[in-house]
């Protein structure tokens, strides 16, 4: 029988954060600079799978993929009676999350990416610590993005495993490997009891409109990626966003969808380099 | 990237090849032991009710009148809309329901909750059209 044993190790950490103490799952694989990677909204770090295991941008880059609590194998709070409370994430807490992992993990001069609600939370981390990143990558993110805050997710007549599962299903192209495609709805099928509370935050407490101009773009420079099947948030919305952030940069990314590290890792890293050299790129014009 | 709708066969031709596309899918019949339901599919020029039994289909109503037969939930859109739907590879917000309702002329109505509870089959149910073509 043939077996491998994949360079990514995954581990636990204990952080705390606005009081609530969380014990967070995370993998990673590579060195150089960390790039800290978010997933989306009722998911988990499988999805980034592909980049975990891309070994160019691991040579360069140290590929760290968390789970946000609740979330994959980051349970809830530790210390508090969560079961009590209905979950709605903040942007407040969402962001002091983030940098409390970072802290811990004690990595200097980070990337930030994230994808959808973590597309969000990028250019929030961006206006609020710019000094604590060196740059973010907002993938399928805008400056505002409503509409998805639903009953739906979480409704006790239906399935709600397969509603959460099936509902993101369209957000990505049929252009995509169906095999990825699937394992990112499988995903989807884990996570129903986090996704509403995870999209309070994408689609209610999430607004930057008005604030875009308050980025410094020179500190933490910002690039926005997003794939034309995505209709939650559009092209048109990312490139309207990123027009409105200094030094902001908007890559379109034909064939594919909201989900693109996960749908279609292949097409997906080729934009990412890209990216990648633009934000290294305005740093090195900036220094 | 959209190729060009293939389908100009008559209404009732288009019902008989979905109920076989539908009764040969594996993946329904993989999963539709529940599915069973009734949902008018409003192209504008025409009008289907589908009725759906334990993952099989056994009925299709073509352009039935006002209160002919009875279905929990529509899926509404212009019949431009759905020829988009009709094709191989579907242009971007006419590749399902969610991206054509929330970017597009697609409206779902009646009792939603009957379409969450059957979201996955009917998401299969939809992509057919991939293969079989247009409903108009």
């Amino acid at each position: 029988m043939n077996s491998k044993i994949s360079p990514v190790t995954g581990r636990y950490v204990t952080i705390e954060v606005d009081g609530l103490e969380y014990k967070v799952f995370y993998l990673e694989n590579g060195t150089g600079q960390p790039l800290v990677c978010q997933h989306t909204a009722g998911c988990h770090n499988h999805q980034w799978r592909g980049l975990l295991e891309d070994e160019e941008i691991t040579a360069n880059y140290r590929v760290i993929a968390y789970d946000l609590p609740r979330h994959g194998k980051s349970d809830p709070p530790e210390n508090t009676e969560w079961w009590k409370e209905e979950y709605k994430l903040t942007a407040e807490h969402y962001v002091n999350f983030i940098v409390a992992l970072c802290d811990a993990l004690e990595l200097e001069d980070p990337l930030f990416m994230g994808s959808s609600f973590g597309g969000n939370v990028a250019l929030q981390l961006a206006l609020r610590h710019p000094d604590r990143f060196a740059g973010v990558l907002s993938v399928e993110g805008a400056d505002y993005s409503p509409g998805f805050y639903l009953d739906w997710w979480q409704h006790p007549h239906a399935n709600a495993a397969q509603v959460c599962a099936s509902g993101v299903w369209d957000l990505m192209a049929p252009q995509s490997p169906e095999a990825d495609r699937w394992k990112t709805w499988f995903y989807y099928s884990q996570g129903s009891e986090a996704f509403k509370g995870d999209l309070h935050f994408y689609s209610v407490d999430h607004d930057l409109r008005g604030r875009l101009g308050e980025i410094d773009g020179d500190k933490c420079p910002v690039v926005m990626m997003t794939g034309e099947y995505d209709y939650l948030t559009t092209p048109e919305d990312s490139a309207r966003t990123a027009s409105q952030i200094k030094n902001g940069a908007f890559i379109d990314m034909p064939l594919i969808g909201h989900f693109p590290m996960s749908e279609n890792h292949e097409r997906f890293r080729t934009h990412l380099i890209e990216a990648l050299e633009i934000l290294q790129n305005v740093k090195k014009q900036t220094v | 990237m959209t190729t060009t709708p293939t389908t100009t066969h008559s209404p009732s031709a288009w019902a008989d090849a979905f109920a076989e596309a539908n009764n040969s899918d594996a993946e329904i019949q993989a999963h539709g032991k529940y599915f069973t339901t009734s949902w008018l599919l409003d192209a504008a020029d025409h009008s289907y009710v589908i009725v759906v039994e334990t993952g099989t289909v056994t009925r299709i109503a073509v352009d039935p009148g006002p209160l002919d037969v009875p279905y929990q939930f529509a899926i509404r859109a212009s019949a431009e809309t759905w020829r988009e739907f009709g094709v191989e590879t579907p242009a971007p917000m006419y590749h399902g329901i969610w991206s054509a309702s929330f970017q597009r002329d697609m409206r779902l109505e009646g009792d939603v909750l009957a379409l969450m509870q059957n979201l996955r089959c009917i998401t299969r149910q939809i992509e057919l059209l991939r293969v079989i073509g247009s409903p108009v």
